[in-house]
């Protein structure tokens, strides 16, 4: 199968794209409703990307963010964040970093890390450190402890981001799994995912 | 009546037109005082447009938390010369204020400004107009079918919820037990939804989705006398600010 920028938006792809961003917003509305204390809302993102490659990836992430942003504007430059979450679970998949949980792990880690430098960079550039959301309190806490801005955003965006990438990740990883062979076979990335007879 | 509905009945990217005026302009002014009165603004337009109350409980829930952290930040870390509070590690500093307010203005004067847009345009009328100016109609698909699912999504999550309760998955309790009850839900929700895309593959194929013809629409809107002058009135005053911030 052809990959690449070109031939990576196939119908099917497209089809998943708003699948994907849907997934992002209701597993947001069902982590409020059973009142989970994490985000969850890259994990349709981390799925499409998985299955149907990095571009893909990075078009639900802007989508989700262009998409969330008509209630919430301050939420627009996060985009960027969601777009390099898809690049790397795409790019990660396509290297196979994501066929076992050790691996999936592995990959929730640097996915992590890359969550954590960017969304800080965004937060303390544009926003003076504030997200506006209630981690913002954290950040108020070690500020008060006195700590330095830089030091205390990115400690709280490592509290916060590390359980929720890594849990994610994970989650997408087993909805991945039991997709069916028949569906994995009509993407361009499914094939790691097929399972071997 | 008729008055009512002047704003609403503008051309989508005038209407667009009319936000990223409202947004550069609150970046070209000095100080925040001008920045600040877009809100105001903003206000005055969807009171004319009736969309005030939600224009309001957005701009309660999306901006005003963030503003009210950039003040808390700032004020105490900002470093600065002159000296107003302090106490311990903390101190208040008019620098530290002059900057949030400066900040928060220009968050305030792009969040209401966005947020109005789009309580004015439906998204079906935007993308329509961005079709017009060269957007890929299968870009248009994935627009207006996101906001199509997700309804139909929490409905779907809400049911599959219920359906496992009747198992005995149990959704209340400590985090333990409610976590245990998200995967049961989430599992089959986005498989179901992802079994849907094969269906209406075969619909959209039908219909020549994937045909390179120009497409046509039965959905119509027209550019009016109107959208040539508010496009006007916008263009003149932009030239206003950016002589009387530049050249004056």
């Amino acid at each position: 199968m052809k990959r690449g920028l070109k031939h990576d938006f196939t119908l099917v792809a497209i089809l998943l794209i708003p699948i994907g961003v849907a997934v992002n917003v209701v597993i947001g509305q069902l982590v409020q409703i059973l009142k989970i204390p994490l985000y969850l809302d890259v994990i349709g993102t981390m799925i499409t990307a998985m299955v149907a490659g990095p571009w893909v990836g990075a078009v639900v992430g802007l989508a989700n963010n262009l998409i969330l942003s008509i209630f919430q504007p301050t939420i627009l430059p996060f985009a960027l964040v969601s777009i390099a979450i898809g690049l790397t679970v795409g790019y990660l998949s396509k290297k196979k970093m994501l066929t076992n949980i050790g691996r999936t792990i592995v990959t929730g880690i640097i996915i992590t890390l890359i969550a954590v430098v960017m969304s800080s960079f965004i937060s303390v550039f544009l926003y003076g450190g504030a997200t506006g959301t209630s981690s913002d309190t954290i950040t108020a806490l070690l500020l008060a402890s006195g700590q330095e801005i830089w030091t205390a955003v990115f400690t709280k965006n490592i509290i916060v981001e590390s359980i929720d990438k890594i849990v994610s990740i994970l989650i997408a990883y087993f909805i991945v799994r039991s997709m069916s062979d028949r569906y994995l076979s009509k993407l361009n990335y499914g094939s790691p995912y097929i399972k071997k007879k | 009546m008729e008055k009512t509905n002047w704003f609403l009945e503008l051309y989508p990217t005038t209407k667009l037109f009319v936000t990223l005026f409202m947004v550069v302009s609150a970046f070209l002014v000095e100080g925040y005082w001008y920045a600040y009165l877009m809100l105001p603004v903003c206000l005055i337009i969807a009171y004319f447009t009736e969309t005030s109350k939600e224009l309001w409980s957005l701009v309660m829930k999306g901006l005003l938390p963030i503003c009210l952290f950039i003040f808390l930040f700032q004020i105490f870390f900002h470093p600065g010369e002159t000296v107003w509070w302090t106490w311990h590690t903390l101190s208040i500093t008019q620098e530290g204020i002059d900057f949030s307010l400066i900040l928060t203005s220009r968050i305030v004067a792009v969040g209401s400004a966005i947020i109005l847009f789009f309580r004015v345009t439906p998204v079906k009328d935007f993308v329509y107009a961005l079709e017009k100016l060269g957007l890929s109609p299968k870009a248009t698909y994935v627009v207006l079918a996101t906001f199509n699912i997700i309804p139909e999504m929490h409905k779907l999550s809400l049911a599959i919820m219920d359906a496992q309760k009747t198992r005995g998955v149990e959704t209340e309790g400590n985090l333990l037990v409610r976590a245990k009850a998200f995967l049961p839900t989430l599992a089959p929700l986005i498989l179901t939804s992802i079994a849907h895309t094969e269906e209406r593959a075969i619909t959209l194929e039908a219909r020549a989705f994937t045909v390179p013809v120009k497409k046509t629409s039965l959905y119509q809107l027209k550019k009016t006398k109107k959208d040539t002058g508010v496009r006007a009135l916008i263009l003149i005053l932009l030239i206003i600010i950016v002589v009387w911030r530049f050249v004056l």
